[in-house]
């Protein structure tokens, strides 16, 4: 055989081993293997951590949650202390007085005080713009230090969610000032110090990333000492990871999606190996119309509310959800903070829907089974996320309800980021989304109505969004709680009866963990979990 | 052969002029302003046009296609693709390190499916019409019909999960090449094998075949000059097979979690990440080119005739 065939073969050959030999695999006893008898947690995500600035967006919020702490937390109970262990708002609602806790320090040793405060707060107000969603951001007007560990922070007119907001992951929480870029952090940062009970110790990017426990957390040092983010494929390849004990933790993402269906995880605890535990109801999950879409049937309110009568939730939550969420009548569900409003409930009801749409006009054509009105057929197209184990099928169901009052519904299947693409630039006529979850409800998915990059698209086009969009502002200025609480009712009765918010079920977290796992609890967001509670039998 | 290499190579450079610009008018025809992609990316809720603006000024927007085009493609020739728009990363740290892990698994799965086709093609041809030589082709044909994610999960649960013997996915030590490597080798060394076994048997029919044995030769000397002939097929279409599976591993690298070159196009094809899907298929493109022109070289080095050709 030809000489120069061998030598071309060896050369490959050569060139794959040392291609192989230069891995930086080659550290394989340091790499992350779960098992729960060592104290450690890996968990299965479907993408990397990404950029841990916590000024900005591009981050995993669960691993932002465990390195970075802001100075109240959002609890059950209402606004708890946290950085920050007591506060005072003056008369006005204007000013905010927080006293710091002392000894704390950040992962890198610098003292954690009224300055540093002031630095990460100057810095975020310094990029306002690209927190406007946060309507903190856009009332903040100075911080001030008073002394060592007391700060002081001021706003242009009183805002009754500051707390709340200070509260959220990002983007009021804190960062070594070492860790700045010329005073600032909206250019990038140098490093990833937060306060929080996990320090961030390696970070392979799109492989893994792992936290160590802060041995010097001023809250007490974590009992797990180490959480692995491993980067997985949702689907098959996590729930083979689990099963082998590759990993042995999975939650649910930050855009409601479950690693793994509802069938895989059952069979997970059925092995023993595993427990499921899941949340209260923390969001809802929806089904959102374009209502400022002058050209669709989706603009007019009875195709919406037919649409809403041709949901059967009770089928969704019970055989497609296997009884893990409950139907929703109601865009919030009643545990939420003003939320508790008596308002109609539409249910499943064919007959309801085809008599609303014959009166708005909507004639049934014998021949293709579709109404239309002037010519137009009763016709959308509904967008839902591919990631999501559930909601194509849902997405399926909803349609063939649909089919038999005659509105043809078009599915189509796209990726998270270009679901939220289409929220932004109103390229939809319904959508499937969810509520913020309870630490951002009402107040920031209503605040989000008036948001390009949220619900102005689904509220713009109702006949008194003028008037909604009024109240929204007032709502959040108020400082009377029961003026708030009739605002809050009108603004939910107003979405409510213009159908533009389709709800499914009330969502929840959850998680599969190993079941000697003890303690596993929630926070009030539905993006992080709160680690340092959990401990192994 | 010296001026053969040479002349090739210069042949090479019009070609990747013309791949780089019509990458760059590809990525422009795109409806989506970069500017808003960038903003969308970073979390910013409210976008207005004031911002839009800004960020075409940073991004360089506002100037003409062609100074973009030129900027862009001096850029690239220092291996400077830019920055990532989503994470803002350089184009080149996110790229580097993805493509030379698929390239580990390109060349280890080559290797594979080099020495697999040609033993599998050699033994076929040999036995032509006999029960291996059908059984082999049956079992093949089965084989590369299964989707290679099923086949993957399949493998995945029978070696990893059931035996404990391999890592179910990750990059962590050669024993995750293991199962990657088999099924990329499972579904193209089941085609090549194909090849070599077709170009065997129509060697197998000349007449220096039909001379040789009447001289005398042994059949062992005979079977190896064929096997010399039938590559010259072969090697084209194993040369061409390293670009073709280093574009091609997103199912493989999905299912087995490897962090490459196809796992991060996905994303960033997804995302609209511009830059980095204008350089990954700048260096896909510039890795046809390049395994092409080998290609050619090791044809040439092997049939002189060939040489006189350019």
């Amino acid at each position: 055989m030809s000489k120069s065939f061998a030598k071309i073969m060896l050369l490959i050959a050569l060139a794959a081993t040392i291609l192989s030999a230069c891995s930086p695999a080659g550290e394989s006893s340091s790499r992350p293997t779960a098992s729960a008898s060592n104290n450690e947690i890996t968990y299965a995500t479907a993408k990397d951590i990404n950029d841990m600035n916590p000024h900005l967006y591009t981050g995993s919020m669960p691993a932002q949650g465990m390195v970075y702490e802001s100075l109240v937390e959002n609890t059950s109970e209402g606004i708890k202390p946290l950085l920050a262990s007591s506060w005072e708002i003056s008369k006005d609602g204007k000013v905010y007085t927080f006293h710091l806790h002392q000894d704390v320090k950040f992962h890198d040793g610098e003292p954690f005080n009224a300055e540093a405060v002031k630095q990460n707060i100057d810095a975020v107000q310094h990029n306002a713009e690209k927190h406007s969603w946060i309507k903190l951001s856009t009332k903040i007007v100075e911080c001030k230090v008073i002394d060592e560990h007391t700060v002081q922070l001021t706003l242009s007119e009183p805002y009754y969610p500051a707390l709340a907001e200070l509260s959220m992951t990002r983007p009021y929480v804190f960062l070594s000032p070492k860790d700045f870029k010329n005073g600032e952090t909206m250019n990038g940062v140098n490093g990833y110090h937060g306060t929080g009970p996990y320090v961030l110790t390696a970070h392979e990017p799109e492989q893994y990333a792992t936290f160590e426990a802060n041995t010097d957390y001023w809250n007490g040092a974590p009992s797990i000492h180490k959480i692995t983010a491993k980067v997985l494929p949702a689907g098959e390849t996590t729930f083979l990871a689990l099963q082998k004990g590759e990993v042995n933790f999975a939650f649910t993402d930050d855009r409601g999606a479950d690693s793994m269906d509802v069938e895989a995880m059952k069979q997970l605890e059925a092995s023993g190996d595993y427990q499921i535990v899941r949340s209260e109801s923390m969001n809802t999950k929806m089904i959102v119309a374009n209502s400022s879409r002058s050209g669709s049937p989706v603009h007019e309110t009875a195709v919406r509310q037919a649409l809403w009568h041709a949901v059967d939730r009770e089928t969704i939550s019970r055989d497609i959800m296997g009884g893990t969420e409950t139907a929703a009548n109601t865009l919030f569900s009643s545990n939420v903070n003003n939320a508790d409003v008596p308002l109609e409930t539409r249910s499943y009801d064919l007959a309801k829907a085809g008599s609303l749409l014959e009166q708005a006009g909507w004639k049934l054509d014998a021949g293709s089974g579709t109404r239309s009105k002037n010519g137009v057929p009763l016709s959308m197209s509904m967008y839902y996320d591919s990631n999501s184990s559930s909601q194509k099928i849902q997405a399926e169901l909803i349609q063939s309800a649909a089919a038999s009052i005659g509105i043809q519904l078009k599915l189509v299947g796209e990726e998270s980021a270009s679901i939220a693409n289409r929220r932004t630039t109103g390229e939809y006529d319904l959508l499937f989304n969810q509520t913020w979850g309870l630490a951002y409800d009402p107040q920031s998915t209503i605040s989000g109505f008036t948001s390009e990059n949220a619900y102005l698209h689904t509220t713009q086009g109702i006949a008194q969004s003028g008037q909604l969009y009024e109240k929204i502002n007032q709502v959040m200025v108020s400082s009377d709680e029961q003026k708030r609480k009739a605002l809050y009712a009108d603004i939910l009765r107003t979405v409510h009866k213009e159908a533009v918010f389709i709800p499914l079920t009330n969502g929840n977290i959850t998680v599969v963990a190993p079941s000697n796992l003890q303690h596993i609890s929630f926070k009030q967001t539905q993006y992080e979990l709160p680690f340092e509670l959990m401990s192994f039998q | 052969m010296g001026m053969y290499i040479i002349r090739r190579m210069l042949l090479a450079v019009p070609l990747l002029w013309a791949i780089s610009l019509l990458t760059f008018i590809l990525i422009n025809l795109s409806p989506m302003d970069p500017a808003v992609v960038v903003l969308q990316a970073q979390g910013v809720p409210s976008i207005t046009d004031e911002l839009i603006e800004r960020t075409q000024q940073q991004l360089g927007l506002d100037q003409p296609f062609l100074v973009r085009y030129l900027n862009w493609m001096l850029d690239c020739l220092q291996l400077d693709f830019g920055n990532s728009y989503i994470t803002g990363q350089s184009v080149w740290a996110l790229i580097g390190p993805a493509f030379l892990n698929t390239l580990r698994l390109t060349l280890v799965s080559a290797v594979s499916i080099i020495a697999v086709s040609v033993l599998l093609g050699v033994l076929c041809a040999l036995q032509a019409g006999r029960v291996l030589d059908k059984s082999v082709r049956t079992l093949a044909f089965i084989l590369t019909a299964i989707p290679s994610y099923g086949l993957a999960a399949l493998l995945v649960w029978y070696f990893s999960v059931r035996l404990d013997l391999l890592p179910t996915s990750g990059m962590d030590s050669y024993r995750s090449y293991i199962l990657p490597v088999l099924i990329i080798t499972i579904s193209y060394a089941g085609l090549y094998f194909r090849n070599v076994r077709s170009s065997m048997l129509s060697n197998m029919n000349k007449d220096y075949v039909l001379y040789g044995r009447a001289s005398g030769l042994p059949e062992r000397v005979i079977t190896m000059h064929i096997l010399r002939n039938s590559l010259q097929v072969a090697i084209s279409i194993f040369c061409m097979a390293i670009p073709i599976i280093l574009g091609s591993t997103v199912v493989v690298e999905n299912v087995f979690a490897w962090p490459g070159l196809g796992s991060l196009s996905i994303r960033a094809i997804l995302s609209r990440d511009f830059p980095v899907i204008q350089a990954y298929v700048l260096i896909l493109a510039v890795s046809f080119v390049i395994f092409n022109a080998i290609s050619d070289m090791i044809n040439a080095a092997m049939n002189p005739k060939l040489r006189n050709g350019l």
